[in-house]
């Protein structure tokens, strides 16, 4: 038995030795520890955060467009779309491949609802690349039917859902077209202060009120915030600013007589304007030929946008605003309050028409060849007589005359909320010289004084002059936005309309309205046509001629107001190839006026 | 040999330390706690903390048995166990499973078992009773040369498989057992200046994957989404749980997939801790192991032969690099190296392993008498 064995102490020292080690060793990992997760934890909470936080640009929904007693013009519609939510779609085994999955999934969704899939493979593979977090939207605005069939079947199959988004309606489908535009999908903005992972497109006016109103309509984006996982697939959605929907706005435009305005235009192509001549506000406005906005959501086919592009009657273009034509006899009115202001000529102030005007050797002719007679500036008016017109332009010379017309906003733009308007041309000698290095002769200043020539306006900028012969010569601004209203509240509120400027003297322009009443009221007045039962109106109709004289091609205008003494609507119509503006323009009108004081007596019998 | 020194039956366990014994449970429990919490976002992964306990319970049971045998049967044997664990070994390469490009595994009657674990507490084993020889110089060069070839014939077959990490646990553990048992400190030193200095020679034999993680170690940048991926993903993941953590089943880094799931509960086990326990409960984890370490070598202090007290002191240091290196990489201290943490990771063969390593520590205590450490 040998006695119990001992360590000795050195041994029992270097265990000592060898356990502080240890406990160094641990203290090391022990302020490692202190040093990452309460020293520098904050920072490392913000990193894992930013590492698995994505933010997703969510886009509001645009307001609405209502016309001036609150119909709809521009509404939205819930649309429903078949989704595909990756993450349940990820593939349980390494092998498996996500894009077959989607595939898969496609298939078997197509075959209940009966519609191939909307996005091709590469669709397909761009999405897992760019924006695996976001649902892969694979049918957009499926109908109602699929809808059905959808409920009923593919509950069951995972991944899949409807997936709701507002879309873009036209209730009215091509009424009002050219005023309200259409839309498209906005192009990716770079928002450096805010930058988005995932940035789904607003959708933005692309033409009409659409655009001129965007800053209204445009809904406020909001931000999703989606937490991910290492594989970039959805896991949670951690935060969400809402996205808001963009402002309503009220249009000036009444339904009633848009849709009057549209019937009047029925088979031909040209444009009408109408306003209220108190303050200009645009109660209608028409252009034909027409297209459906409708087709612009969420974007039209690569064939309909040819389609409209190609077409050589430019659907797509309004006529009210964007086209200028020789205005014709319905200048005629202009130039007399032109003569009056001169002093040289007044009402009274006659000149004799044998049917036509020799001056030098070329001979300008009046529209009717037996002439007019001895005739005052009212019967001149009349019978819209050239030779009479030829006499006071030759008297007053052409700056008069272009000075008038400028001050009733003919060769500018009137500032309608419309894009692509043109301001019309007022020629005058300078300008003739200037530019077609000639001089200014006396054949230009009749051809001035009739509305042929080098002159051309638009038909809104004919409302306007309509307008000041029924308001008694105030110049309005025409616009189009009434009112406008925040989301979520309830009433609009109105937007001043601008004020009009006083710019013909009252007395002289009642002299040119009796004029205008006789065109309509007398019974061999030009435009007698437009004559409706039991209202006084007044117009100017006028007749020019355009393309190769052998064609013999005619533009027909009328200018009209009323019903007199107190004038509400005051027109200007346009039609391309027309007989003459009394035949073809004026009976449209006619129709326009009758439908309209019809809409407003029954509206008014209502209490509308 | 008296009849004092054999406690023969089960009533040695009376004489086992309950220190040890506690703080070795309850890192299993942390352990298959957070195994539960690690692998409940993946299928594949749900039910590991399932198969852990029941790791746990054969380890439990490897450690009673070695317990009631007591270390002098069991170190009698270190010779016929250590050629058996060479042997393993070299079959390991031969005929091994091969797992991410390393033949670390044998396919075992259909469970996978990693030799290396087991070959390391035998290595211990044999090299405690060789250096406890009575007529042992250990001062002299002979001695280091002995000593060398016991730890070198499995370190070389572990490197072999390529298990780098595995296989460097060996050197420290080696070393330390040298120390404790008499050599002198200026021998031990220029050892390790030599074989610091010989680090640079071995960078050509080192495989690619290795090289990259040693790269990486000192720029993880530069392929964050490839190998730099473990290490900032570990580090954000320990770092963002702060002083208290998300608590438990709360971290975010282990459930959306940034720490790559298979890994994370076994090498990477702490970054889940770290995460959903916080500094205060990392470091509760380091008090167990603390806890674990001073009762080793209290037992290596209290053993009733030098033999014994040599075993006590490599198993703790066989614990305590297992323990550091993990948490070091873990935590960005150190490179990728693929160890587990002894007693927490999941993982059968090394639980087994530290088991019957437990088993010995404890036997040593038992059949030692008190003495102050």
């Amino acid at each position: 038995m040998s006695p119990r064995w001992l360590p000795a102490g050195w041994e029992l020292a270097r265990i000592r030795l060898l356990f502080a080690a240890m406990f160094v060793g641990i203290l090391v990992v022990e302020l490692a520890l202190w040093n990452l997760q309460v020293a520098r934890g904050r920072e490392f909470q913000q990193d894992l955060a930013r590492q698995s936080v994505r933010r997703v640009r969510i886009p509001g929904p645009r307001g609405r467009i209502f016309d001036c007693r609150g119909r709809p013009l521009a509404d939205n519609r819930l649309s429903f779309s078949i989704a595909l939510y990756l993450e349940e779609l990820r593939p349980r085994s390494r092998k498996g491949s996500l894009l077959n999955e989607v595939q898969r999934t496609l298939d078997e969704v197509a075959a209940i609802i009966g519609q191939p899939p909307g996005v091709t493979s590469n669709d397909i593979i761009a999405h897992i690349r760019r924006r695996l977090p976001l649902p892969l939207v694979a049918w957009r605005d499926v109908s109602e039917a699929a809808v059905a069939k959808w409920a009923e079947m593919a509950i069951r199959i995972p991944g899949v859902d409807l997936y709701p988004e507002p879309v873009r309606v036209y209730p009215n489908g091509h009424v009002a077209c050219h005023v309200l535009g259409y839309t498209r999908r906005a192009e990716l903005q770079d928002v450096p202060e805010e930058p988005y992972h995932y940035y789904l497109a607003d959708v933005e006016g692309a033409s009409g009120v659409e655009k001129t109103f965007d800053y209204l309509l445009r809904g406020q984006a909001g931000v999703r915030l989606v937490r991910v996982n290492a594989a970039g697939y959805r896991y949670e959605d951690v935060d969400a600013t809402e996205p808001a929907p963009g402002y309503d706005v009220q249009l000036t435009l009444d339904l009633n007589l848009q849709r009057a305005a549209e019937s009047a235009l029925d088979g031909v192509q040209g444009a009408i304007v109408v306003l209220d001549p108190s303050d200009g506000s645009v109660l209608a406005m028409a252009s034909r030929p027409a297209f459906d906005p409708n087709v612009f959501v969420p974007a039209p086919s690569l064939e309909q946008w040819n389609a409209l592009c190609k077409d050589p009657s430019l659907p797509l273009v309004n006529r009210a605003v964007a086209g200028a034509y020789p205005p014709g006899s319905t200048f005629k009115p202009v130039v007399a309050i032109a003569a009056l202001l001169s002093r040289s000529i007044g009402p009274n102030t006659e000149f004799s028409c044998p049917g036509y005007l020799t001056l030098g050797n070329a001979r300008f002719r009046c529209w009717d060849n037996l002439g007019h007679g001895t005739l005052d500036m009212r019967r001149a008016i009349r019978f819209s007589c050239n030779v009479y017109f030829y006499h006071v332009g030759l008297e007053l010379g052409p700056q008069a005359i272009a000075a008038t017309a400028r001050a009733a906003g003919l060769g500018s733009k009137t500032g309608i909320d419309l894009e692509h308007e043109v301001a019309g041309f007022v020629p005058d000698p300078s300008w003739k010289r200037r530019t077609l290095r000639d001089v200014w002769r006396d054949g230009d200043t009749c051809n001035f004084a009739i509305g042929q020539g080098f002159l051309t306006a638009t038909p809104i900028q004919m409302a306007v002059v309509a307008s000041m012969f029924a308001n008694g010569g105030r110049r309005v601004t025409p616009h189009l936005l009434k009112a406008s209203r925040a989301p979520g509240a309830e009433e609009f509120v109105p937007v001043p309309a601008p004020a009009p400027q006083y710019v013909w003297p009252p007395s002289a322009v009642k002299v040119v309205q009796e004029g205008m009443r006789d065109v309509v009221m007398a019974p061999d007045g030009t435009g007698r046509r437009m004559f409706v039962q039991g209202y006084e109106f007044a117009g100017k109709t006028g007749t020019a001629e355009y393309g190769p004289k052998q064609e013999g091609r005619k533009r027909g205008w009328m200018i009209a107001f009323g019903p007199l003494p107190h004038p509400r609507w005051a027109a200007a119509m346009v039609v391309e190839d027309a007989v003459s503006g009394g035949i073809t323009v004026a009976p449209r009108l006619q129709k326009f006026f009758a439908a309209a004081l019809g809409a407003a007596s029954t509206s008014e019998d209502r209490g509308l | 040999m008296s009849a004092a020194r054999h406690h023969p039956g089960w009533a040695v366990l009376r004489r086992c330390d309950p220190w040890m014994a506690s703080a070795a449970l309850t890192l299993l429990g942390v352990g298959i706690a957070f195994i539960y919490s690690a692998g409940r976002h993946a299928a594949t992964l749900s039910s590991l903390w399932l198969k852990q306990l029941s790791w746990a319970g054969l380890a439990v049971l490897g450690c009673l048995a070695v317990v009631r045998t007591g270390y002098h049967r069991i170190l009698r044997q270190a010779g016929a166990l250590y050629v058996i664990a060479v042997a393993v070994l070299v079959l390991t390469l031969i005929a091994g499973t091969r797992i991410n490009g390393a033949r670390c595994w044998l396919n075992f009657f259909g469970i996978q078992l990693q030799p290396s674990e087991l070959a390391k507490v035998a290595t211990v084993l044999l090299l405690a009773r060789e250096l406890a020889r009575p007529d042992l110089n250990a001062e002299h060069w002979s001695t280091l040369a002995r000593t060398a070839a016991i730890a070198g014939i499995p370190f070389v077959l572990i490197l072999l498989q390529p298990d780098l990490g595995t296989a460097m646990v060996l050197l420290p553990v080696t070393a330390a057992m040298l120390f404790v048992a008499g050599m002198r400190i200026r021998q031990l030193l220029t050892i390790g200046v030599a074989g610091i200095a010989l680090l640079p020679v071995t960078w050509p034999f080192l495989d690619s994957y290795q090289k990259e993680r040693i790269r990486v170690f000192f720029d993880p940048w530069r392929d964050p989404l490839g190998s730099g991926w473990n290490k900032i993903q570990s580090e954000l993941a320990v770092g963002s749980g702060g002083l208290w953590g998300k608590g438990w089943l709360r971290g975010t880094q282990n459930t959306l997939g940034y720490l790559p799931q298979p890994v994370a509960p076994t090498d990477f086990i702490f970054s889940v801790i770290g995460e959903e326990a916080g500094f205060i409960g990392s470091s509760l984890l380091l008090l167990l192991f603390l806890v674990l370490l001073w009762r080793a070598l209290e037992a290596a202090s209290r053993a009733a032969d030098r033999a014994g007290l040599l075993l006590a002191v490599g198993l703790a240091t066989l614990i305590f690099v297992h323990m550091f290196v993990n948490l070091g990489m873990t935590i960005g201290l150190l490179p990728i190296v693929g160890l587990p943490l002894p007693l927490v990771s999941y993982g059968g063969s090394f639980l087994i392993a530290t088991g019957l390593g437990l088993g010995l520590l404890l036997s040593v205590y038992a059949q030692g008498s008190p003495a102050t450490m």
